[in-house]
């Protein structure tokens, strides 16, 4: 370093020697001693530290709008996004709606539940097919919660007359697995049964036992369509 | 507890990006461009000095990015392999230019002349002068190589043992190299403070940057 100060004693070309591994963190006492009794050497430790610490609050910049654009389309001319797809486009990647089978199952399972959600949430269309508050009403209702769980009871009927036929082909496993979730269903549709033929009027049980011929159907299928994926 | 809360959170939200991102998911990219922009530009900003180049390096290091990031492991920070991935795309850059960015152990004389230590005032301290917009333009003035190891220790926060490795050189060379770059920082400023103090423009020998 050039020097062009005319009072430098050796403590300062000392100074210089140990200011680097200083300012990295070593102890250096030396440094501390000689900053107390030379100005100059003082100025220049502090000077040095003041700017350590200015670089390190220098705030961040923000590139110009025009860059992220830039690197948008250069992704997307090298194809480095996924295409969105279309809900449509998603529906007919699913395998299982090629199968006719459970699809049919489904829709009407789907078709059934809407009818009966639709006759349940229109009180006045009951209403108006039965006499106000009365005894007789109420039979009348209980006679139609009868008449939906009829329905589906087909449907499910149909279902197990499709599962019978199929199911000497399941592998065992796999058929023990049906059969005990069926004989489950079976249970609780009998529970449901027996209570709504002692209170015909029972709306949980009528629930329950709408519920469990909707799982009864899904159940069977889906071993239906297991039958058909083999 | 609530800042390790917040740290952990925004750490599992950015792993969520990148494996996002990673899937092509473009609002990803665009979400990890948001969060990491600013660092990566300013990087590339300080280690050039020119603002046009600092832009062409900002979009080469995330084009970059995007295309590896399917390589991307999670074995160190996210934030950590980009920093490195940018300083890369600038040092190439500032190699292909031919400037003296290969390796702080070649030669250079012209960065080691003698750094001049005004002290005809010796009470006259930079303490309170070091503001921004003078000590930009003071790194802005700095020869390359001292720029890099200055930018890349005191700004970016890597230690001398990195720099040693992505500069190439040793680590005692990395020491050296910033404590000159920090001495004649230090003339700069004490120069141009003394230019503006007599009421002079401060001229610089570099082309004019664009900030």
């Amino acid at each position: 370093m050039e020097e062009t100060r005319y009072d430098k004693t050796a403590g300062c070309y000392r100074l210089e020697v140990e200011l680097q591994a200083y300012l990295e963190g070593e102890d250096r006492p030396f440094v501390l001693a000689h900053t107390c009794e030379c100005a100059f050497c003082r100025v220049l430790v502090e000077d040095l530290e003041a700017l350590r610490a200015a670089a390190q609050e220098l705030p961040l910049e923000e590139p110009s709008p025009a860059v992220w654009p830039n690197i948008r389309a250069q992704l997307a001319t090298a194809g480095c996004f996924a295409e969105k797809t279309s809900f449509w486009d998603w529906l007919s990647q699913l395998d299982f709606l090629r199968r006719p089978i459970p699809v049919a199952t489904f829709a009407c399972v789907v078709v059934l539940g809407c009818v009966l959600t639709a006759s349940r949430n229109n009180p006045e269309q009951d209403l108006s097919l039965s006499p106000p508050a009365s005894e007789g009403g109420t039979a009348v209702r209980s006679m139609a919660f009868i008449g939906d769980s009829t329905s589906l009871e087909q449907v499910v009927r149909e279902l197990e007359k499709s599962f019978k036929a199929r199911e000497a082909f399941l592998a065992p496993d796999v058929k023990a697995t049906y059969e005990n979730s069926l004989d489950s269903l079976d249970s609780s549709i009998r529970e449901c049964s027996d209570s709504l033929r002692r209170e015909p009027g029972n709306s949980l049980a009528h629930e329950y036992l709408l519920a469990a011929y909707s799982q009864k159907a899904e159940v069977l299928s889906s071993a239906l369509e297991f039958d058909e994926g083999r | 507890m609530s800042l390790q809360k917040t740290a952990a959170s925004k750490a599992a939200s950015e792993t969520q990006l990148v494996a996002r991102a990673q899937r092509g998911d473009e609002e990803a990219f665009a979400a990890l461009f948001e969060t990491h922009k600013r660092r990566v530009y300013s990087l590339c900003l300080r280690m050039t000095g020119n603002t046009a180049e600092a832009e062409d390096l900002t979009q080469e290091a995330f084009l970059q990015l995007f295309r590896k990031i399917s390589t991307f492991r999670g074995e160190s920070a996210f934030s950590t392999w980009l920093h490195r991935l940018a300083v890369n795309v600038v040092l190439m850059h500032l190699r292909k230019k031919g400037l003296q960015q290969v390796s702080l152990d070649e030669v250079d004389t012209s960065q080691d002349e003698p750094v001049k230590r005004d002290y005809g005032d010796h009470d006259r301290r930079l303490l309170g002068s070091v503001d921004r917009i003078s000590l930009s333009r003071a790194i802005d003035d700095l020869p390359p190589g001292y720029r890099t190891v200055f930018v890349l220790h005191d700004i970016e926060g890597y230690e001398h043992n990195e720099i040693a490795e992505i500069m190439n050189c040793s680590v005692g060379n990395s020491k050296s190299q910033l404590h000159k770059a920090r001495m004649r920082l230090r003339d700069l400023l004490r120069q141009n403070e003394g230019l503006m103090t007599r009421g002079e423009p401060v001229v610089s020998d570099q082309a004019p940057t664009e900030r």
